[in-house]
């Protein structure tokens, strides 16, 4: 077994070892499982399903790609795909040039019209994107049969990756005949003609996707001729298939399976970054009246002592593994480029919770374990949903240590679409929510912004908005030193403590020790799969 | 008989009518964004959020819902499923053939080999290895299929390597094998679900055979055919076996449904993609055109199996035969 540690901050993608030419495997083949059907592998389309979006990766192109070792979203952290080069015209304009060996798999080229027509889809609301990523571009039109222009609204040091990495762009040619509501359901949807390193060769429903590598690829021969998507639901039945022999790599390895996996001969677990954040939302305002605040929670000393009260980094590692960190505010590891490449949060101190409550005059008038303020006891109740292993384990953790300080808990595990309901109409205190981040910090804005409280529909679920939140924001868009600009953003949020945050979780992925030059990414994990080879001399029968 | 069979299959057909009904009002009232399959952690503007409802259709009323549900059965469009943007027969379809593969062997191996070893076990009580079997049968349908399923991948999979973890197929079997080589490969597939299945439910048809056995068996008519010596198989199979059917074939009846709903726990561990698989996950994912079309066709199921078994009851007790 090897195991390789990749350094959240520094990585977007590494490769593990140097590609091995000289000698060739005939039918190189990676075989993984993902836990939902990737019944709409087409970009836009996909219902922001994981697997989804993975197939897509290996059919689209994006215009651009991180850049190995980068880190951030500024205009060096990509490289050329789709797109051959990109210029800056000015603090608010880009433009593209599509490299013109570029063809889709029926022959025909990818022309700046195929991008047009995508970026016409991705604002049709039928479609069903979520337009606020699209929010800062204002423009995008042709200067060429291969260039294309866009305009952002304002400076923005992100505007690359809003645009060149969104946007995969789709056939036109294909396309333009159906109605944007038709396509999820055309038969394109169901054999789907692309223009990456793979052709999507047939679908066996509820088993598996086969691809097979496009030969003429224009940026290279694949190295892998086949790749294989399972689906299988169980995440313990994708560990069976792993430890079999049955799949390749693993992903999201639960935690109880880590040891049997790493013990499986031959398997290396690569630690990547993950952009997952494990979190307890705080609603500060009254559940009766949400112009009022809430009698317990808000009270921002409340929040405080509530947080330094709990033991993150113990629940944090027994609930999401060794592998998480800390953080003080809305981080995952994919974003530890901010701090330094590590994300720390402060540590545990029941003692000052105490001293925090006691000074906001919450005290135990009458011995019976909870402190009371005016005679209002320091209870509330912490929602999650029941299908949430992890959101049980934390709240019965942070259930336990909340005593400690005179804190009342009362846990209700309730159904998802509940909890949804409870949640968008304010009948909540506290919730377990985990959510993905995406690579830019600015998507903070979606779900912590005074603009997301007022607008319906926002992922601000508690209404969260902070002026001077909001002000760093806009200055870390243009700010020079990113890291410092968005160390100030993540400070101002951890002060005010909109939310408890628990856990920055790892992506401990197992790969099989045949494939060399292993490449993988925190979000968009199989990006660079056609890059893998498999070493000669360790091929198995299905490489062969 | 034929009158008393039109009415039965009336009343069938209007309770299964009633449970559709009701199967959409508990739908539509279910808590929770009908939009989530598609949205799942995103937010959406209104605007999108108006345009995703009208053409998913999660904004209709009760009974909107219900005209498109019976206009959909009239034309055999019952819409898309919002996780797979599938047509839902088409979903249905998928899943469908693995479960009645899967629900039939088990079925068949159950009111075959359970029925017969009831029969044994009951008319060789005092024997050792019948009050084993016995036992045993107890002891695989007090543990959960999940546990005994999970046992079998990790002896026969994991630690052996003799079968495969799960799915009804190898996806890297050539397309080129043969038949005998899919038939082949299916078998191996098949052989840790079934066996699963079978451990956990063949419990019940043995031990009702054997209980129903035990009471025919102290019939006078029992007693007299061996009073005059007739062969205790003739016995078996002749005099005692044929009235002791009459619950067998209300069991079967009861159990038909087993064919269309899949067994959850099972096609869980082993990934069977089942129907099971599919409904649980649609509840999960709020895909309503799913659930409620998998919800009807249960419905049906179970209406068509209640009625097959009191057609079979006629048929094994001519003594219940409407006149």
């Amino acid at each position: 077994m090897i195991r390789t540690r990749l350094i959240a901050a520094a990585a977007c993608g590494i490769a593990l070892t140097q590609p091995v030419a000289a000698q060739r495997v005939a039918n190189p083949t990676v075989v993984y499982a993902v836990g939902a059907e990737p019944a709409v592998p087409l970009p836009l389309f996909g219902n922001n399903e994981e697997s989804n979006e993975d197939v897509a990766d290996q059919l689209f192109l994006h215009l651009v790609v991180f850049a190995p070792n980068s880190h951030g979203t500024a205009d060096n952290a990509f490289v050329p795909s789709l797109a051959r080069a990109w210029h800056r015209i000015d603090p608010v304009t880009l433009t593209f040039d599509i490299d013109p060996r570029a063809r889709w798999q029926d022959g025909v080229p990818v022309t700046s019209r195929d991008v047009i027509y995508t970026w016409g889809l991705a604002n049709d609301p039928t479609v069903g994107l979520d337009r606020s990523r699209l929010d800062p571009i204002a423009s995008v039109e042709a200067v060429g049969e291969r260039r294309v222009r866009v305009r952002f609204k304002q400076p923005s040091a992100e505007q690359v990756y809003t645009f060149g990495f969104l946007m995969q762009p789709l056939p036109a040619h294909l396309l333009e005949k159906l109605s944007p509501s038709a396509i999820a359901a055309s038969d394109f949807a169901r054999h789907p003609i692309g223009n990456g390193p793979y052709r999507f060769d047939h679908r066996t429903p509820g088993l598996a996707v086969e691809l097979h590598a496009d030969t003429a690829f224009f940026l290279g021969r694949p190295g892998i001729a086949r790749v294989v998507v399972r689906t299988t639901t169980d995440a313990t039945a994708r560990v069976n298939l792993f430890l079999t022999g049955e799949t390749d790599v693993l992903d999201k390895i639960p935690l109880p399976s880590i040891p049997q996996v790493t013990q499986r001969a031959g398997g290396r677990i690569i630690a990547l970054a993950s952009n997952r954040l494990a979190y307890l939302l705080i609603n500060s305002r009254s559940p009766g009246d949400s112009t009022q605040p809430h009698p317990v929670l808000g009270d921002a000393r409340v929040r405080e002592a509530l947080a330094i009260a709990l033991d993150r980094t113990t629940i944090a590692h027994t609930v999401f593994g060794a592998a998480s960190d800390v953080p003080d505010a809305a981080q995952s590891q994919i974003w530890s480029w901010i701090t330094g490449g590590t994300i720390h949060g402060a540590p545990a101190n029941p003692a000052r919770a105490r001293a925090l409550l006691a000074q906001a005059g919450w005290r135990d008038a009458n011995g019976d374990g909870v402190v009371e303020r005016n005679g209002t006891p320091l209870r509330f109740t912490l929602i999650y949903a029941a299908s949430s292993a992890a959101g049980n384990l934390v709240a019965l953790q942070a259930q336990q240590m909340w005593r400690s300080i005179g804190a009342e808990v009362t846990l209700e595990k309730l159904d998802g679409g509940v909890v949804g309901n409870r949640v968008r109409t304010g009948q909540w205190d506290m919730v377990f929510l985990a959510a993905n981040q995406d690579p830019t910090p600015s998507s903070l804005v979606q779900s912590w912004s005074c603009k997301s409280a007022h607008q319906a529909g926002s992922t601000n679920f508690a209404h969260w908005c902070d002026a001077t939140f909001d002000q760093l924001v806009q200055r870390a868009l243009t700010a020079r030193d990113q890291a410092a600009a968005w160390r100030d953003v993540l400070t101002r949020m951890s002060s005010q403590r909109p939310a408890i945050f628990i856990a920055a979780p790892g992506n401990p992925i197992a790969v099989n020790s045949r494939y060399d030059n292993v490449i993988l990414w925190p979000s968009h994990t199989w990006l660079s799969l056609w890059q893998w080879r498999v070493r000669p001399g360790a091929a198995l029968p299905r490489d062969r | 008989m034929t009158g008393w069979l039109i009415r039965r299959t009336a009343d069938a057909a209007l309770t299964a009518l009633v449970a559709v009904v009701l199967l959409v009002i508990l739908v539509h009232l279910l808590p929770g964004d009908p939009l989530a399959p598609i949205l799942r952690d995103r937010g959406a503007d209104p605007a999108t959020a108006a345009a995703l409802a009208a053409r998913w259709g999660t904004n209709r009323t009760i009974l909107q819902s219900l005209a498109a549900l019976f206009t959909g059965v009239i034309h055999g469009d019952l819409g898309l499923s919002l996780s797979a943007q599938r047509p839902v027969l088409d979903v249905l379809a998928d899943h469908l053939g693995p479960t009645l593969l899967l629900g039939s062997l088990t079925l068949l191996i159950d009111f075959t080999v359970g029925l017969a070893l009831g029969v044994w076990t009951a008319l060789h009580a005092d024997l050792a290895t019948a009050r084993w079997v016995s036992a045993l049968s107890v002891v695989g349908y007090t543990v959960p299929s999940f546990v005994v399923g999970t046992v079998l991948v990790w002896l026969f999979a994991v630690k052996l390597g003799w079968l495969p973890s799960g799915s009804i197929a190898d996806p890297l079997l050539s397309s080129s094998a043969g038949t005998w080589a899919i038939l082949a490969d299916h078998l191996r597939h098949l052989v840790l679900p079934l066996a699963a299945l079978v451990i956990a439910t063949i419990a019940v048809p043995l031990r009702q055979q054997r209980s129903a056995v035990f009471e025919v068996a102290a019939q006078p008519w029992v007693l007299a055919a061996r009073a005059r010596g007739v062969a205790p198989a003739r016995i078996a199979w002749r005099h005692c076996w044929r009235p002791a059917l009459t619950p067998i074939v209300t069991l079967l009846g009861l159990w038909l449904p087993l064919l269309v709903a899949g067994a959850v726990f099972v096609e869980v561990v082993f990934n069977w993609p089942g129907m099971g698989l599919l409904l649980a996950q649609a509840t999960i994912d709020r895909d309503v055109p799913v659930v409620v079309a998998g919800g009807a066709l249960l419905i049906v199921t179970v209406q068509a199996g209640s009625l097959l078994a009191d057609v079979l009851y006629h048929v094994v007790d001519p003594r219940q035969r409407p006149t």
